[in-house]
């Protein structure tokens, strides 16, 4: 993974941001933010997943295609007919519509790749773990428990198939299955004995005696309420500012963009010049050496 | 004051006709070191989880458990938990949270420390343990060592005054064994907790150990020092002789006079003072009958090349490897190095992508599927439990064989017979490892491939796995075994081949091979070494020195 200044900053810092990326891709249908978002978006999954990142980008236009030509299949309203499928008209304003969709669709997306990246789960569980302590602890128990078993299985199968109980090549779906009833049953068996232990270590610990506090690795510090500030201030330009109205059939009717859209730029590309920035730093300290 | 009182404690389990503990009176003062022994099923494990209310197992029960006087009921849950800290076996199912840091500060959390505090102490903790360079990693990629040192330091954040390990090691590899068993000391030396512990590798932890206690059949049958215990182990002929450290075998066997030896520095002192002035007449052991020289190899690997992912690094780096047939064939070297994965090149669970494998003359790839698996070769895993699928050891060996004849013999092949009705996960990790190899040889191998067999047996169990094994090596079966443990090998190994960085460095008989090293080799080499050639055994050495002596003639 790709070094990300943004990704450094607390959990509630990193949530606020893709609150207000999401949500604003969600409510705004206006062409010129959604292309903004777009790249924003596109922007920021570069710099977090590096070259793979293209793959994810390219990826996504087939599908945005896919969606855009859907759309007037279904919706006929509009005036500039383009042709006639199955007798029915496809206009132009029904595929406008229909990209608006597809684009934010894919937008949000990309938006959810970059979240899963920086929002990884112990900083969410740093964020709602004080509200619901019973339900994290059992989120961070099954985030634990996934690899384990997976690698048991796994090491089931191995095991298996030394002994010629394999599943070979070619074999029949009855046998697969059964087969897979082995794996599983063995599993469980192995998993329930290990639960036993962990119960017990986990009272040996203390649980379930007096409420429990919760250790945070992550510290809300003076960056932190500055970027969360200047994310307020911008988020409370785009909306104040207005001119985000679009409207697609029956008519086409665009607002024409204010100073909001440079202010939901700006909030898009934190992350970004916050990596810029950091970059420039480090080229001018090294240069000072 | 005693740190611990245990007076008169008999206990029995529900339906049991036997009492687990029977009368244990022991005390373990502050900052002490004890060391609790016997063999599995004695009550070791009863006995520790006595010592902590949460854990104590259902059952009738008399007697009392004291803690600084105060008996243990009347101590707080929460109390407990800070006081008395309790390490368990598993070093993967005692991990509650997916991250390292977060596993740390699990127990301080439950205790509802203060998060300023909290943090503090897990700073504290990561350091002590030398955790800092994988705090932020996911518990999983963590190896088993480091699990283990994981689940010690989360529980020595919480401050413990007592500290209960409850066979700690037997899950590791014998490097990451030792290296937790030193982490433990320097706690007891430096922070003056006091250490109780169980544990069959004792050749680690004699030597340090204040006092050793040893139960039998529920009942506490010694308990004194370190060197008290041995003599004691010696003259009653007890099967856990067969546990003690090297140099204090040899000193018994040999008849020794003075005091016992226990670590390898003084088994020197002693062998060599004890023969000073005398002529070293026979000064290696007899020269073992070479291997008759039987056709086509069993098992040859030729330049093999493999590596699990396109861009990862290679693990088998041109193996080269012939076993002839009718031998019990073991392969050596660190931990990671590769071995187990060149027991999966062979069996055909990883593909090499250069390089050919044949078994018995015929190559690999023209095995139909299914072939090979079925009278052929067959492996064991490393964790017995794998296997495992049936409710009770018969349904497993039937899912193999409906044949049930074959079973009881194999069954008694493997001394597993009087457990087929008991389910597979009761059994103590000896008795499931044969279990596993009982289920293994129906597929009736020629060629049988053992992962890690000895981890987790303790001495006794140990001797009777290697009588398996000769049975049946004597029946024509070739064995191929990894392993970590050098001494099992020494003993009872025809060819030990040692791997390294991706390949087999040398392959040789074991007296040659661990009498040539000077650190990958047993204790009684190290120990004899400035005196006898190549003696790599207890037994070998005790002959030796009786034979020099004269005595016994």
């Amino acid at each position: 993974m790709q070094r990300d200044a943004f990704s450094q900053c607390h959990p509630l810092t990193n949530f606020l941001y893709f609150l207000g990326v999401i949500g604003f891709s969600v409510v705004i249908q206006h062409p010129a933010y959604l292309s903004a978002g777009a790249v924003g978006a596109a922007v920021y999954s570069l710099l977090l997943y590096g070259r793979p990142g293209w793959g994810r980008i390219l990826g996504l236009v087939p599908l945005f295609v896919v969606l855009s030509g859907l759309n007037p299949l279904f919706n006929h309203y509009g005036q500039g007919v383009l042709f006639t499928v199955f007798g029915k008209p496809y206009t132009w304003e029904a595929l406008a519509y229909g990209m608006t969709i597809a684009g934010m669709f894919v937008v949000m997306l990309l938006w959810f790749g970059c979240y899963s990246r920086v929002l990884t789960s112990d900083k969410f569980i740093c964020l709602f773990g004080r509200l619901i302590p019973a339900l994290s602890l059992l989120l961070v128990m099954i985030l634990r428990l996934i690899p384990s078993l997976t690698r048991k299985a796994r090491q089931i199968a191995g095991a298996r198939m030394c002994i010629g109980k394999g599943v070979a090549e070619g074999a029949s779906w009855k046998e697969k299955i059964s087969a897979g009833m082995h794996v599983l049953s063995a599993l469980t068996d192995w998993a329930l004995e290990g639960s036993i232990v962990t119960a017990d270590s986990m009272r040996a610990r203390g649980y379930g005696g007096i409420r429990r506090t919760s250790f945070q690795i992550y510290r809300l510090t003076g960056r932190d309420i500055g970027l969360i500030a200047w994310m307020a201030v911008l988020a409370a330009g785009v909306i104040g500012a207005g001119g985000t109205g679009a409207a697609f059939t029956p008519v086409l009717r665009i607002d024409r963009p204010t100073w909001g859209l440079a202010a939901y730029c700006l909030f898009l590309l934190i992350p970004p010049a916050m990596q810029l920035k950091e970059a420039v730093q480090w080229r001018i300290s090294i240069s000072r050496i | 004051m005693a740190h611990f009182h245990i007076q008169n404690l008999t206990f029995s389990y529900p339906n049991a006709q036997h009492r687990t503990l029977d009368g244990v009176d022991l005390t373990v003062e502050k900052g002490e070191y004890v060391v609790l022994c016997g063999k599995s099923g004695s009550g070791k494990t009863t006995l520790l989880r006595h010592l902590k209310s949460v854990l104590t197992p259902y059952g009738s029960r008399s007697g009392a458990v004291l803690l600084d006087g105060q008996p243990l009921e009347q101590v707080s849950q929460h109390d407990q938990a800070r006081r008395i800290g309790f390490v368990m076996q598993s070093p993967e199912d005692q991990i509650v949270t997916d991250k390292v840091w977060h596993e740390l500060a699990f127990g301080l959390e439950s205790l509802g420390e203060d998060p300023k505090a909290m943090r503090l102490r897990v700073a504290e903790m990561a350091c002590y343990f030398g955790i800092q360079d994988w705090f932020h990693r996911d518990v999983e990629t963590l190896s088993g060592g480091q699990k283990q040192l994981l689940n010690l330091a989360s529980i020595m954040a919480m401050h413990p005054e007592v500290l209960i390990l409850d066979e700690p090691t037997s899950q590791l590899d014998p490097i990451a064994a030792s290296d937790f068993l030193n982490t433990v000391r320097k706690i007891n030396l430096e922070l003056g907790t006091t250490v109780i512990l169980t544990e069959h590798r004792l050749e680690d932890i004699f030597p340090y150990a204040d006092r050793v206690v040893m139960l039998e059949d529920g009942r506490v049958t010694a308990n004194g020092s370190p060197r008290q215990v041995a003599q004691l182990l010696w003259r009653q002929e007890s099967q856990l002789f067969a546990a003690l450290p090297t140099p204090a075998r040899v000193f018994y066997g040999a008849g020794g006079e003075g005091t016992c030896p226990m670590t390898v520095r003084e088994g020197r002192g002693w062998l060599t003072g004890a023969l000073e002035n005398r002529p070293i007449t026979v000064n290696e052991p007899e020269s073992a009958p070479t291997l008759p020289e039987t056709g086509d190899p069993a098992l040859c690997l030729r330049q093999v090349w493999f590596r699990y992912e396109k861009d990862s690094p290679d693990v088998l780096r041109g193996v080269e490897l012939t076993v002839p047939r009718g031998c019990i064939f073991a392969i050596v070297g660190g931990n990671g190095a590769g071995k187990t994965t060149t027991l999966k090149a062979a069996c055909g669970i990883c593909k090499p992508y250069r390089g050919q494998v044949e078994i018995f003359g015929k190559p690999l790839k023209r095995y139909r599927p299914g072939e090979l698996y079925r009278g052929c070769a067959a492996m064991l895993p490393q964790d017995p439990k794998s296997l495992f699928v049936g409710k009770t050891l018969r349904e497993d060996l039937e899912e193999m064989c409906r044949d049930s004849e074959q079973i009881q013999t194999v069954a008694q092949t493997c001394a597993v017979a009087g457990l087929l009705d008991s389910h597979p996960y009761d059994l103590s990790g000896g008795e499931q490892q044969r279990a596993a190899l009982a289920k293994v040889l129906l597929t009736q191998p020629r060629l049988l491939f053992l992962d890690e067999p000895t981890k987790g047996m303790d001495c006794f169990f140990k001797g009777k796995f290697a009588k398996i094994l000769q049975t049946l090596k004597s029946r024509g079966m070739t064995l191929v075994l990894v392993s970590h443990d050098v001494e099992f090998c020494a003993e009872y190994a025809d060819l030990v081949s040692m791997f390294f960085d991706g390949q087999i460095v040398t392959t040789d008989t074991p007296r040659r091979f661990f009498g040539q090293n000077s650190f990958y080799t047993t204790a009684a080499n190290r120990m004899s070494r400035c005196v006898f050639r190549n003696a790599v055994t207890a037994d070998e050495v005790t002959a030796l020195y009786r034979k020099n002596r004269g005595d016994g003639q």
